[in-house]
């Protein structure tokens, strides 16, 4: 009887082992990719030596940069089937500030069909439906508030830095692109405003995503093309500051196409 | 992990009776082997096994004195409208009513100082009044010009920055943020580590921090509240710190006509709009991209900027003390706009007495260097150029940010008593 029972606790203990386990979830295969952007800021190829007055834009100004503050949005990914994927479509505001690393570098969740990609778009700026004010109230997106009076909503960029104006005195300069107003009489009628956010496409862009991969791409702020083409964008016709200047702010945003490159 | 824990911590603290019960349990074993010889013994060993455990788990557990235990009210910070969500409350010293309750009475109690005597007592609000917005004020009796001194009559190296919705500031604490999250330096990161450095400075308290508490261990009274809001009696000084940081945390400023306007509440009179388009404009006074506004209702970005009041840098605590950036020399915290008007003097040196001289300052008297901050894109027209009236447009919209409701709100002002007196 004594060996029933050394039995019979036998199996029950065997089948507590058995039963408790469950199978692990068959890991399906990888059929995604995934991609990271890292932003980087350039001026003639090189990388920007900030505070250093040493470089000479289109129309001649000799200028440096101390910060350059800014948003880009709905970025897409073109495959070559025609379809359009958005990134990150729930979070797609992208905050970029020269002074905080963490922003440089933006590693998004979504999953990535594999195949071949012609071409990635992106708004440089926030558009009118998202650009709401208040929408962020954490700094230091919160820091880029574009006022109400002016439009609302957030600055597209702040680049801050200064230049050799024509009296050779070095002066600052606060090229802030975001909503422009028409005025009635300045500086206090405004009939209307402008949006100045942009559709930028990035030249050269094809890229590859591979299942299980992250495929990390560089992308590149070529500051002195903000400069130089279409238009020449001079500092001592526009002085040192543009947000109520909607002519010079047309001519910035006008020259933003080729500011954005693809760096793999 | 944790019923492993306690099942040994019991059984530790039980061996005399649990040999008793083992004692029986060996009695028990004797009676079930007999059982089992029987005939229809499984049936019964089975039984008997049951019962033995029921039994262990019975006799083994004995009742503990009840005692009350440490649980803390949890303090939830009310985010006003427009504010930002992430507030900077280090992960070590959550906030907690308990907490609060005993920095209040602490912030207040002159024996911060470590002493009794009725001349040399000093506490926070010895510097930081209520009605300054915890800031001393020019018109501070025991400090004229409003430039603080410690006991021994040395003055602070700077004057004050008040205490005003600093649970929204992630970017250093003081002039030149010296204090800030994630300094190497472990001791000195946020309010916990201001609490100690003033009371050891000797241009502030000059304390001991060791007499301090000690002190505060002898009060009636005392003990009870450190019990309430950390779970001990022994008093730390560690944690007069955490309870005066986490009543300095509480103090927070979102009651202004401004404020009211942005609600839509009431309607700012025609003179603040004027100041309002001033303020935030490029073509105004351009205030906005320092101080905030509407999309910033801190009315400042806490970062550090060099304004233009100077062309030679010799202060050694400026920013550049804190990062060693050679652009940094010269430039220190923008100040919170927020009940600005009773915070007098102006500037980390305190150089402006009045409001309307630093709206001249800015309107004309800007001086250029190489590290003047970009920001300051009017430096070479020496200001703004702000005419008379508009001067007064900025200023009345500059007073819409005076809040009186902080400035006399019962939850932060002196205890009626200190807890020795109830």
């Amino acid at each position: 009887m004594k060996g029933n029972i050394k039995i019979w606790l036998l199996v029950l203990v065997a089948s507590l082992f058995v039963f408790s386990c469950t199978k692990d979830p068959v890991k399906p295969e990888e059929e995604a990719g995934n991609i990271s952007f890292k932003f980087e800021h350039r001026i003639d190829g090189k990388a920007i030596q900030f505070d250093t007055m040493k470089y000479v834009n289109a129309a001649g100004n000799h200028y440096l940069v101390n910060e350059i503050q800014y948003f880009i949005s709905d970025i897409i990914l073109h495959h070559s089937n025609g379809e359009k994927q958005v990134l990150d479509a729930w979070d797609d505001i992208i905050y970029i500030d020269t002074d905080l690393e963490e922003t440089q570098f933006h590693a998004f969740p979504d999953e990535i069909s594999p195949g071949s990609y012609h071409s990635i778009t992106f708004t440089f700026g926030i558009n009118e439906i998202k650009n709401q004010s208040l929408m962020f109230v954490n700094p230091p997106e919160s820091f880029m508030f574009w006022p109400e009076l002016l439009g609302g909503g957030y600055h597209y960029m702040k680049l801050n830095g200064k230049w050799l104006d024509t009296l050779n005195q070095v002066s600052p300069y606060n090229f802030h692109l975001g909503i422009g107003q028409v005025y009635h009489s300045f500086p206090d009628s405004i009939t209307n405003f402008i949006q100045n956010y942009f559709e930028v496409e990035l030249p050269e862009s094809t890229f590859e995503i591979t299942a299980g991969q992250t495929l990390d791409l560089t992308i590149l702020m070529n500051v002195e093309n903000w400069f130089q083409s279409p238009n020449v964008y001079n500092h001592d016709v526009w002085g040192g500051d543009i947000m109520q200047k909607q002519d010079a702010m047309k001519l910035a945003c006008e020259n933003g196409w080729n500011v954005f490159t693809l760096e793999k | 992990m944790k019923i492993v824990m306690s099942v040994a911590g019991s059984y530790g603290q039980r061996t005399t009776e649990m040999k008793h019960k083992l004692n029986k349990v060996s009695l028990l074993t004797l009676r079930l082997r007999a059982s089992a010889v029987n005939s229809n013994s499984l049936r019964l060993s089975a039984s008997a096994v049951s019962l033995f455990i029921l039994f262990f788990f019975f006799t083994s557990c004995t009742k503990k004195p009840v005692e009350e235990p440490y649980k803390p009210t949890p303090y939830q910070i009310e985010i006003p409208f427009g504010f930002p969500t992430k507030l900077n409350i280090p992960d070590d010293n959550p906030m907690t009513v308990e907490g609060i309750n005993l920095g209040r009475y602490l912030f207040y109690d002159g024996r911060l100082s470590g002493r009794t005597h009725p001349d040399s007592l000093m506490s926070c609000a010895t510097c930081h009044r209520q009605e300054r917005s915890f800031e001393a004020g020019i018109d501070h009796p025991d400090f004229p010009g409003g430039h603080p001194h410690g006991l021994s009559g040395l003055k602070t190296h700077h004057v004050m920055l008040p205490f005003i919705n600093l649970v929204w500031n992630h970017s250093g604490y003081g002039w030149n943020g010296f204090l800030y999250t994630d300094n190497p330096s472990e001791d000195l990161r946020n309010i916990e580590d201001f609490v100690r450095l003033a009371v050891l400075a000797e241009d502030e308290i000059g304390g001991d921090t060791t007499r301090v508490k000690n002190l505060f261990q002898t009060i009636d009274g005392y003990p009870e509240l450190f019990a309430k809001a950390f779970g001990s009696e022994k008093v730390t000084f560690n944690n007069i710190e955490r309870a005066i940081a986490q009543f300095i945390r509480t103090l927070i400023s979102a009651d202004s006509k401004f404020d009211k306007y942005m609600i839509g509440e009431v309607q700012l009179s025609q003179s603040e709009l004027n100041g309002f388009v001033l303020f935030t404009t490029e073509e105004g006074a351009d205030c906005f991209h320092c101080h905030g506004g509407f999309g910033n209702p801190l009315f400042t970005t806490h970062l550090f900027y060099n304004n233009g009041k100077d062309t030679i840098f010799t202060d050694p605590m400026d920013r550049f003390s804190v990062t060693s950036d050679p652009m940094d020399r010269g430039a220190y915290k923008a100040t919170t706009l927020r009940n600005i008007e009773l915070q007098a003097p102006f500037m980390h040196d305190g150089r402006f007495e009045t409001l309307e001289e630093v709206i001249d300052f800015y309107s004309h008297d800007l001086l250029w260097s190489p590290l003047v901050d970009p920001l300051m894109h009017h430096v070479n027209r020496g200001g703004v150029q702000l005419l008379p009236f508009e001067k007064q447009d900025l200023l009345n919209f500059i007073k819409t940010l005076r809040d009186d409701k902080f400035l006399t709100n019962p939850a932060f002002s002196k205890p009626e008593k200190f807890p020795d007196e109830q």
